[in-house]
């Protein structure tokens, strides 16, 4: 298997079958040739072409953009604090997405509450970026004065710690119902994101995924060491900023949308550079794109098996049901 | 079903449309006025404040007002009932043709008044069916006629969409939700749920004329209503000469913080009508007031009366925590719950059909605290400690 292009083409192949079984996976019981012609016409029931265009459809590309786009964030904070326990969360931006939600669940009830109602669901999405944007200013604030990644990587943790104490204060005071609603956003959902969402999404994760692709030399120089990195003519400082500003962007973005997803975006990168045996950013980098998607498909697709007609919340399938298949791989293999 | 199938959006995603999208992501509020003009006349809803109901000729205009935009005073949702295809109806609002024949049910309280107009039948969908006390329902679980749905609040979408019922009746909140807009873009009604917001119990069972309307059955439901409330009026009648009032309890201990009611909310209001005397009846609170156990037993030590108590019974409250022993309602063991009718897998009639029954509530508490005046009638939602 070390040979490259068999890899990507094995997981290019799999990515399909994944999105294909994903959007005919559900509870609604739909025959395979109705969903066909649901997708490029019409199956000749309203409710079948609902199901399956708008409501199947959209939630497997936000997978497949909110998987790949964690997994990719993941990767860029692994390199950059060179500590393999980072992940997309770590710069608190997730919390501070959390934060805004948290914070509309107090404010519907007063005079901002026509503008919050005329936005629908899109509320929760704009005060989400709001609150990720907050603290991305914060940890760029940080950056500027503060030339040293690691203290960085502390700051933005603790910034992460009092986005979720503020998130708590403001749980305790809010009533039961507007609290029932704020923890099932902290479960994710990847079916709240509707067509009229999707470009916005899409737009926002590509172009963060489009740089990525650029950095890929800057990202091996840093694997080397930042001093390294600048004795070969590196601006460090402007590349780290650069690497800050596409995380918050791609995960603020995709918590805004789905809410909270964990695990993926810490585990992915090292699933894709002990499969691919190569810390290469040239190789990584869409390794890890099509693993994140392939791994959120799927975990999608288990989401929908009804237990007591309940799905199961996206931001544990994930990990329950991610984690063994990547120890087994970690396993079989005898290390990551 | 959406009108136009947004395959376009899906063909040209691209960076400048969603620039555009992202900058005028505001929707126009769907609740403007409507077009026509129509002579209406009222329904007679006395004590709801959360809707109105207005007969023009040829149809039944519904309006839920909002209860928190009170600043523009536009309504939550407006709905106009037809019989008749050539109705002429407003541009606004939900249209739905009456009566309706099928009904997702994602709020406890509606399966009371259903019943009580005799339509439970056209329940086709449940949410939490585990936690539901009304017994038909649950056997029409068991047999597969009708569908639980799951979480109430992140209820299973393609099952309701599946189900296509002419309306579901869903508890409103603040927040609009991502489900909601899936119904609505599947072109399914929701009839919105608010009588929780109401804070008398009169008010909350008036909400039996709401859904009535699209049933059409609205004149069962207002001499239903009208049963309910005279009854009520006569029990407060019992109670209103008695001169030394006891006083009362409520709610019990989470967590640290012992959740009592405000002094304009349900339960208090319930109280006064009981011919109980409530420590929090001059607080302006409609919701509840968080307490910390030391203010519960210098505020409510001496009550004579607690009700809401979680336990079933004095062994167990004092396994919980001895201070509850300490009280003297506990002391003198006139202590009740509301789980005297209540299902192994945690349905509560007292969550349910109490809504709709606010004099067999009611009559409940006044058996409790004067057994004199009310010496026969059986315990209905409340249930002495053992």
């Amino acid at each position: 298997m070390r040979n490259k292009k068999h890899i990507f083409l094995f997981l290019f192949i799999l990515l399909i079958v994944v999105f294909v079984t994903d959007i005919f996976t559900g509870n609604a019981k739909i025959s395979f040739s109705e969903g066909i012609n649901a997708l490029f016409g019409s199956s000749g029931n309203e409710i079948t072409d609902e199901i399956i265009f708008n409501y199947r459809l959209p939630k497997a590309i936000t997978a497949l953009l909110a998987g790949s786009a964690l997994s990719v964030a993941g990767l860029l904070m692994q390199t950059l604090f060179r500590n393999a326990l980072a992940g997309p969360d770590v710069l608190g931006v997730s919390a501070g997405a959390g934060l805004g939600v948290a914070l509309l669940t107090l404010l519907t009830g007063t005079s901002l509450y026509p503008v919050i109602t005329s936005l629908g669901s899109m509320s929760q999405v704009v005060v989400a970026i709001l609150g990720a944007t907050l603290v991305l200013l914060l940890i760029l604030g940080v950056s500027a004065r503060i030339n040293d990644s690691v203290t960085i990587l502390v700051l933005g943790m603790i910034f992460g710690y009092v986005a979720s104490a503020a998130i708590t204060i403001l749980q305790s005071f809010a009533d039961p119902d507007s609290l029932k609603v704020f923890i099932t956003w902290t479960f994710g959902s990847l079916g709240a994101v509707t067509w009229d969402k999707i470009p916005i999404l899409f737009t926002l994760v590509v172009s963060g995924v489009i740089v990525v692709f650029f950095l890929q030399k800057a990202l091996n120089s840093l694997l080397l060491g930042e001093k390294y990195a600048s004795s070969i003519g590196l601006n460090v400082k402007k590349l780290r900023v650069i690497i800050i500003v596409i995380t918050a962007i791609i995960t603020g973005a995709v918590t805004a949308f789905t809410g909270p997803i964990a695990f993926i975006g810490v585990v992915i990168p090292h699933f894709a550079r002990s499969f691919f045996g190569t810390v290469n950013h040239k190789t990584i980098i869409p390794a890890t794109l099509l693993s994140g998607a392939i791994l959120l498909i799927f975990c999608d697709i288990i989401s929908q098996v009804p237990i007591s007609n309940r799905t199961l919340p996206i931001n544990a399938v994930t990990a329950v049901f991610g984690a063994p298949m990547i120890v087994w791989i970690v396993l079989k293999r005898k290390k990551l | 079903m959406n009108l136009t199938r947004n395959k376009n959006i899906f063909f040209s995603t691209s960076l400048f449309l969603a620039f555009l999208l992202f900058l005028g992501c505001k929707q126009p509020n769907s609740h403007q006025a409507g077009g026509i003009e129509n002579d209406y006349t009222d329904t007679n809803i006395q004590y709801a404040k959360g809707f109105q109901i207005n007969h023009s000729e040829n149809h039944t205009r519904v309006v839920i007002n909002n209860p928190w935009g009170k600043e523009d005073n536009k309504p939550y949702a407006v709905y106009y009932l037809y019989k008749n295809d050539s109705a002429n109806l407003p541009d606004d609002g939900f249209k739905l043709k009456i009566p309706i024949k099928s009904v997702v049910v994602n709020t406890f309280s509606y399966f009371e008044f259903l019943q009580q107009f005799g339509e439970l039948d056209k329940v086709i969908g449940v949410t939490d069916g585990h936690r539901i006390y009304n017994p038909t329902i649950l056997r029409k679980i068991r047999e597969n006629q009708i569908q639980d749905l799951g979480d109430p609040f992140n209820p299973n979408v393609e099952k309701t969409l599946t189900l296509t019922p002419d309306a579901i009746i869903k508890s409103a909140y603040a927040q609009q939700d991502n489900y909601n807009e899936r119904l609505l873009s599947a072109g399914i009604p929701i009839i919105y749920s608010l009588e929780w917001m109401e804070n008398t119990p009169l008010a909350r069972a008036e909400w039996i004329k709401l859904i009535a309307a699209f049933f059409d059955k609205e004149s069962l439901a207002d001499s239903i209503f009208s049963e309910i409330e005279s009854r009520y009026i006569a029990q407060t009648k019992l109670v209103k000469d008695i001169r030394s009032k006891p006083t009362v309890l409520s709610g019990d201990n989470f967590q640290d913080t012992w959740y009592v009611p405000g002094g304009k909310s349900f339960n208090a209001i319930l109280f006064s009508d009981a011919g109980l005397d409530y420590y929090y009846k001059e607080n302006p609170e409609s919701g509840s007031i968080g307490l910390d156990i030391e203010s519960v037993l210098i505020q409510f030590g001496s009550a004579d009366f607690w009700f809401g108590c979680e336990a079933d019974s004095y062994d167990e409250l004092a396994r919980k925590d001895k201070k509850y022993l300490l009280l003297k309602a506990a002391k003198n063991h006139q202590v009740f719950n509301n789980r005297n009718r209540v299902t192994s897998s945690g349905g509560n009639d007292y969550f349910e059909s109490a809504i709709a029954n606010p004099d067999l509530i009611l009559s409940d508490l006044i058996r409790a605290v004067h057994p004199e005046l009310l010496p026969k009638t059986e315990f209905t939602y409340i249930k002495p400690l053992k």
